[in-house]
This record gives structure tokens, sequence and C-alpha cells, in this order.
């Protein structure tokens, strides 16, 4: 009688396509918002001020330091009790994938930042460059050589780590394998075509950052 | 609402032991991922094609899909097969297999910065080649990749947060529990986030005196 419900259907390609429509939504939207505070933030902490710099590790080491599940439950199932904010599965899913790729690419913009000579500076003021400027002709291209690479990482990284939020009963990819397993008892075929499919969207991405990374190598 | 965290006092002992398993695991985990990560470096570093391409199938396989997924295949999947799965076992061998891949990149580029002179003086000095890979080239290719090995760890610590889902009383799966009872989330969830993040890094800590220690440059 239930035996029709045990099989994968034609309906289930549109499930999956809706699963990684949510998958790389939430990735994309926290790896944009994320980008922007890890650059604010990073270049806070690259400040000259001792204490200024110190400022951002406030934010920076405990997210760094804890696990993202921990910082998703305490958006989802905190909030809502102490503060009366109650956000949706997808909002708090991005406000904490969002704080937390931010964390992690302040870090890489500290050290890119860091990685760039003093010399290429007060170079650049020799020459008559002002700082807007020697910044924006000299220093950001040097930067942004030094950054793609790990930042493409990163970004992959998230990608698999935005799995989690199918804890908090979002319907990403990982919760519709999870369903489709329940459903069809068969986790080998369900979740093999989850693997095939994280797999298809992160590998050219990742062989994409070592060749990159062999392309736009420089030193000083 | 007023923050009150004086409730965790009588939680604290359930907490210890959700502390406990979580690092039991991590350090079952942190055993199967070395030994794992030197295996498929050192076929990654050979000769062999076969053993090569296995390798690289491994790690770029293990590094592009989630590990909860994996973790779900394994726990799910086993019993297909006809294996019975006990959540702790199941989430030390998926947190063991996937830690396997970046230690794997990380162990490789330890014996990549090896030079070639370290290999010839030693087998002038007659050592033989398993002689050569155990007292030369492992200690030294560890000693380069320990940094990054410990910081490896210490992410793995991090991710094995996510074993609860597989029914694992740890740490955080205790702290759901204990949400849940006091109806308290924010003021559980966010001790729960200072207790990880102030355990790893006091780990990292060490972890950089030992470094210091132990460093060498080729």
């Amino acid at each position: 009688m239930f035996e029709q419900y045990l099989k994968l259907t034609y309906y289930d390609i549109f499930f999956f396509l809706k699963a990684i429509w949510v998958t790389l939504w939430i990735t994309l939207v926290s790896i944009a918002i994320g980008t922007i505070i890890g650059l604010v933030m990073g270049f806070i902490r690259n400040s000259k001020n001792k204490i200024i710099s110190a400022i951002p590790l406030i934010y920076i080491e405990p997210l760094r330091n804890s696990p993202l599940i921990t910082q998703l439950f305490l958006i989802y199932y905190g909030l809502p009790v102490v503060a009366n904010i109650v956000l949706t599965a997808e909002a708090s899913a991005i406000i904490a994938l969002s704080l937390n790729t931010g964390a992690f690419f302040s870090v890489l913009v500290h050290n890119s930042l860091k990685a760039i000579p003093k010399m290429q500076w007060e170079a650049g003021f020799a020459l008559g460059h002002d700082g807007v400027s020697n910044f924006r002709h000299i220093i950001a291209p040097q930067f942004i050589r030094l950054i793609i690479p790990s930042a493409i990482t990163l970004y992959i990284n998230q990608l698999q780590v935005s799995s989690f939020v199918s804890l908090i009963s979002l319907i990403d990819l990982t919760k519709a394998g999870h369903i489709l397993t329940l459903r069809t008892m068969n986790p080998f075929l369900i979740y093999g075509i989850v693997f095939v499919l994280y797999f298809v969207i992160s590998y050219p991405l990742s062989k994409m950052a070592k060749s990159l990374e062999k392309k736009i190598a420089f030193t000083y | 609402m007023q923050l009150n965290f004086r409730f965790l006092l009588k939680y604290y002992p359930m907490l210890l032991k959700g502390a406990y398993k979580t690092i039991y695991i991590s350090f079952g985990a942190l055993i199967l991922g070395f030994v794992l990560g030197v295996i498929v470096a050192l076929m990654r570093q050979s000769n062999n094609k076969v053993l090569k391409t296995i390798g690289a199938i491994w790690v770029e396989f293990l590094r592009n899909t989630p590990f909860l997924v994996q973790l779900f295949f394994l726990y799910f999947g086993l019993p297909e097969l006809g294996i019975k799965t006990d959540p702790i076992v199941t989430s030390i061998l998926a947190l063991g297999i996937n830690a396997s891949a970046p230690n794997c990149e990380v162990i490789r580029s330890g014996l990549m910065a090896i030079k070639k002179g370290l290999y010839e003086s030693s087998y002038a000095l007659g050592h033989s080649s398993f002689q050569i890979f155990r007292y030369v080239i492992l200690p030294v290719s560890l000693r380069i990749a320990f940094k990054p090995l410990t910081s490896n760890f210490i992410n793995l610590i991090l991710t094995s947060s996510v074993v609860f889902s597989i029914t694992v009383n740890d740490l955080m799966g205790t702290s759901k529990t204990v949400a849940a009872q006091t109806a308290r989330p924010f003021e559980v969830f966010i001790f729960i986030l200072f207790a990880y993040a102030i355990f790893t890094f006091i780990l990292s800590f060490v972890a950089k005196i030992v470094d210091k220690k132990i460093s060498i440059t080729l």
C-alpha cells in the first residue's frame, strides 16, 4: 500500500533543487555580509593604535573558537527568550553564518595586510601619493592578490559548514537528504546523491582556488 | 528578562559529563585522524600511481563534502551493510576520517619541505629506507607540521559539537537538554560558547609554547 512512497520519484528532483537553492542562498548571502564585516574588522584590527586594534578581538576570538552550532542555537533559541527577538530559521542562519564568516575573514584580512611590507607604503608616499590613493593604487592590488586564494578556501569551508543549518529545521541540502532517507529507507542512494551535489558545487571552486593561487602568487 | 547564570551550578555535573564525552570523542578522533592522515599523506607522496590517485580522491572527497552528511552517511548507511552502529563509535570514526584530509595536507607539506640532502646523507650513513623514514623523515616533518596539526585538532573539537545530532550526549547535546529543561537557552548556550572558546584558547596557547620548543628551521 505504501510501497509507492518508498521509491524516489520525478518530483523529488524539485525537492533537491529547492534544497540546493536554500543552501546556495544562505551561503552566498552570509559570505557577502561576512566579507564586509571581515573587511571592516580586519582594517580596525590593523590600526596602529594598540587599544583600537585589540577591540575586534572581543568579537573575533569567541566566534572563531566556539562551534558554529552553538552560535546558531544561541541566536535561534536564545534570542527570543532573552530579548524577545523572534527570528525565522533562515534569518538566524544567515546572521550566525555571516558573523562566523566575518570573524574568520577578518583574520585573513589582518594577515594579508601584515604580509605587505612597510616599504610599499613608504615608497608610495615618497612617490607623492596621499593615504587614499596610496592604498587604492599600491596596497590594494597586492592585498587582493594575497587574500583571494585563502578567501576562496574559506568560502568553500563555509559552504560545507552551512549544512549545520539543517539542525535548526531549515530544509537545506543536508536536511532534504535526511528527509528523503527517512522516507525511502535507502541511505546509500540518497546520501550518495547529496555527496555528489555538494561535491559538484564545491570541487570546481577548490580547483579554481588552487590554480589562482599558482597564477597570482608573487614574492617580494 | 534578567540574565541569571546561577541555575547552571545545579546542572554542572551533567555538563561536566558531557564535556568528558566531548574530550573522549575528540581525542579518539585525533588519534584516528592522525594515523589515517599519515597513511594518506604517504600514499599521495608515493611513486605508485594507483595509490596516489586513491589518496587524492580520498582527500578531495572529504574536503568537498560536509561533515554532517558524512556523519549521517556512516550512522544510517552502515546498518544497511549489516554493521551495527554505536553513536559514539560512529562519531569517532566520522570525525577521524574527516580530520584525516586536512591532516594529510599538512603532513604532506611537512614531507615536501624536507630537502633531498637529508635523504642522501642518511643513506650515506647506512640507514635502510624504513629507518630513514622512521628516524629522520617522520620526526622532522611532524615537527614542521606540528602547528597546523594543532589548529586542525582545535577545528576537530569544534566540529565534534554536531555529533549530538546522532544522539551522542556530548557537551553540546547535554547543553541542549539543559536548555530545554530550564527554558533558559540563552544563558546555557552562551555559557557553552565561552566554555568551548576558553578550552580551545588554552589548547592553542599550550600548542604555541610546545611549538616554540620543538620547531626547527631546515
